[in-house]
């Protein structure tokens, strides 16, 4: 199945840099398997984006209290719309996608809870051991395993 | 009993404002104020740098025209170099062109079909609901799918000449990093990744149609909505053209009549000097022949139809015409035409992408970049889409930057957006009982005809909801209206 996994955040921003760590983790470990975007904020324009893909995936740092610390929840189309044109949920940006090009891929978000937001400031340590929890649960997922593997030609093996 | 109304955030427009409208004892407007709460720090941080990484740091102070920046601070650069515009190679000169059109085109649909458009579709008096680019989704799919489209055509074309549809980098002192490669133009000519720049040329005349058929069933409250004299500031060509990129400095009154005549952007200091008032962040830049009162200026389409002579391609020129020939005048001083005037340039820059991706030159590798006797002094000047947009940079004998000015074109527009929402506070607002949300918008509505970027004019803080307040003449709260 082709998804896309997007990373939501600011790499500079201390935890703020846990969607786009998660993004890059996979693409380190499982180079190929799925399809990246990393961003800052979400856009009216992502629903055009999400419209190619049959599943997606939101990994984004949230300031919430979450049980153990990170979730995999599904998404669904909500109508809703942040004052700001460069500021929208996974939920809006579905719901776009669903009345605009009549897609709605099948969508999950995944929160990751983090503590620190400064600019310049490393990741925390409990934000990076949910985040390692995230990433464990998410290769346990059947996200994981059904996503589709590119064909990777023969010349790039050698 | 005196009142003040406070809207805080203005909602829809790039960044975070706050307005304020003071009413007297009986219901009239005292005074108003647009404030730019936003705090900017570039300027100064900049300082201390070397001066080749300035069109790369200052990109960095707005997510919707970076490309502006860079290419304002590039040409600056150049000059640092010793290059002047007409030194540049064709080649370079017509990719740092062709991005300049492409940031246009794509903010110019970002601010169309995402801020305005809601406004212009529902009505001022709309619930907040409906009010924004999803309720333009549910209501006019085909509008939203073109509008999303077309700003997508010009990210893509960011992305292919710059590496990234923000914050990338094409220019380089004294010239560009790259050029095009013939399958990457190619995919904009093709239309099979996504419709083709002749689509956009047509749906850009769709756009200008629907505007000018907007203008004809709404024509009362478009002519006469925020509606005020004012100068007006953009540049040139040397045989009077619109010229988004590299031209003279042209101002005229709010009657046509020259007030700085096609002056060279370099000697913008003899011309310009700005104002600064203790409730905004922003300056308030004007002409100094002129003075303080009546020499600040409009900036941006509005101001671009007004002070050129004529648009150099054929599609965008009909439209101009037509524009004209509807409104009457030489000069138009109302507010809401601003939306027609950059859809018309949306056409135009469209026209120019065809233009320069049918040129070979963009694809010629060779003489990129070019080497002149160092200075350290540079000036960059740019028609943004939102307006004149000016780079200033002074550096020391080891090319370290000492000295920066900005002055974007949202900071033109400070006294005119202030203008727009007394005109709102005066003839929707004063005397009125209660305060509806439609009331509030209207002032919205105003100050997003400028399509101003208060993060480019500042800098973003915080988030708020968008909050009016009443207070009696002792300070107390009397009401408040919140939406978010």
């Amino acid at each position: 199945m082709r998804t896309l996994l997007i990373g939501i955040g600011n790499g500079s921003r201390g935890d703020d840099a846990l969607g786009w760590l998660f993004l890059n983790d996979i693409e380190g470990k499982d180079p190929g398997r799925f399809d990246l975007e990393y961003r800052y904020q979400l856009q009216v324009e992502d629903a055009d984006i999400i419209s190619k893909y049959e599943r997606v995936l939101f990994v984004d740092a949230t300031e919430e209290l979450i049980p153990k610390g990170y979730a995999l929840k599904k998404c669904e189309p909500a109508r809703s719309y942040y004052f700001s044109s460069h500021l929208q949920s996974p939920e809006a940006v579905l719901y776009l996608c669903e009345t605009l090009y009549r897609k709605t891929p099948e969508a999950y978000v995944l929160p990751i809870k983090g503590y620190r937001w400064e600019l310049g400031e490393p990741l925390s340590d409990k934000a990076s051991n949910h985040l390692q929890r995230a990433l464990d649960l998410f290769r346990s997922s059947e996200l994981y395993k059904q996503a589709q593997i590119k064909e990777i030609e023969t010349e790039e093996l050698f | 009993m005196s009142k003040t109304i406070t809207i805080d955030p203005v909602t829809r427009v790039e960044g975070h404002g706050r307005v304020t409208i003071h009413l007297d004892d009986e219901g009239n407007v005292d005074e108003t104020y647009f404030h730019i709460v936003e705090f900017r720090g570039f300027e100064r941080f900049i300082q201390g740098h070397p001066y080749w990484q300035a069109p790369n740091l200052v990109q960095r102070l707005c997510g919707i025209c970076p490309v502006s920046h860079h290419l304002a601070a590039a040409k600056a650069i150049d000059q640092i170099v010793g290059i002047d515009p007409k030194d540049l190679s064709t080649g370079a000169t017509k990719l740092r062109r062709l991005l300049h059109y492409a940031q246009i085109f794509q903010s110019h649909a970002l601010h169309f079909f995402y801020l305005a458009s809601p406004d212009l579709l529902f009505g001022v008096d709309a619930p907040p609901e409906k009010r924004n680019v999803v309720g333009v989704a549910v209501e006019n799919r085909e509008l939203a799918v073109k509008g999303i489209t077309m700003r997508k055509f010009g990210q893509e074309l960011i992305k292919a000449l710059a590496g990234k549809k923000i914050h990338g980098t094409l220019a380089v002192p004294g010239g560009v990093y790259k050029s095009l490669k013939a399958e990457e133009r190619d995919t904009f000519l093709n239309g099979k990744e996504f419709p083709d720049i002749d689509t956009m040329i047509k749906w850009s005349q769709e756009m200008v149609d629907f505007m000018k058929d907007y203008h004809t069933k709404n024509r009362v409250f478009l002519d006469t909505f925020a509606a005020f004299p004012s100068g007006h500031l953009g540049t040139v060509r040397t045989d009077g053209a619109l010229e988004l990129y590299d031209g003279k400095l042209r101002a005229i009154d709010s009657e046509g009549n020259i007030t700085l005549p096609d002056v060279e952007p370099d000697d913008y200091l003899e011309y310009f000097s700005e104002a600064v008032a203790k409730w905004s962040y922003m300056k308030f830049p004007y002409l100094k022949s002129v003075g303080r009162k009546k020499g600040w200026n409009r900036v941006g389409p509005l101001a671009r139809m007004n002070i050129c002579d004529y648009i150099s391609t054929p599609l965008a020129e009909k439209a101009r015409r037509e524009y004209f020939e509807f409104t009457g005048s030489s000069v138009n001083n109302s507010t809401m035409y601003s939306h027609w005037a950059r859809l018309i340039e949306t056409l135009h820059c469209a026209e120019l992408m065809k233009e320069l991706l049918l040129d070979p030159d963009i694809l010629d590798e060779n003489d990129l970049v070019r080497e002149g006797n160092e200075r350290n002094v540079g000036i960059g000047i740019i028609e943004a889409p939102r307006g004149t947009l000016t780079h200033h940079y002074e550096v020391d004998d080891k090319g370290m930057i000492v000295r920066c000015n900005l002055i974007v074109s949202t900071t033109h527009n400070n006294d005119a957006m202030n203008e727009a929402v007394k005109w709102v506070a005066n003839n929707v607002i004063s005397r009125e009982k209660t305060i509806t949300e439609g009331m509030l918008n209207q002032v919205e509505v105003a100050i997003r005809a400028y399509d101003p970027c208060l993060s480019c004019a500042t800098q973003a803080m915080g988030k708020m909801p968008l909050k009016a307040e009443l207070y009696d003449h002792e300070g107390t709260l009397i009401g408040e209206k919140t939406k978010n």
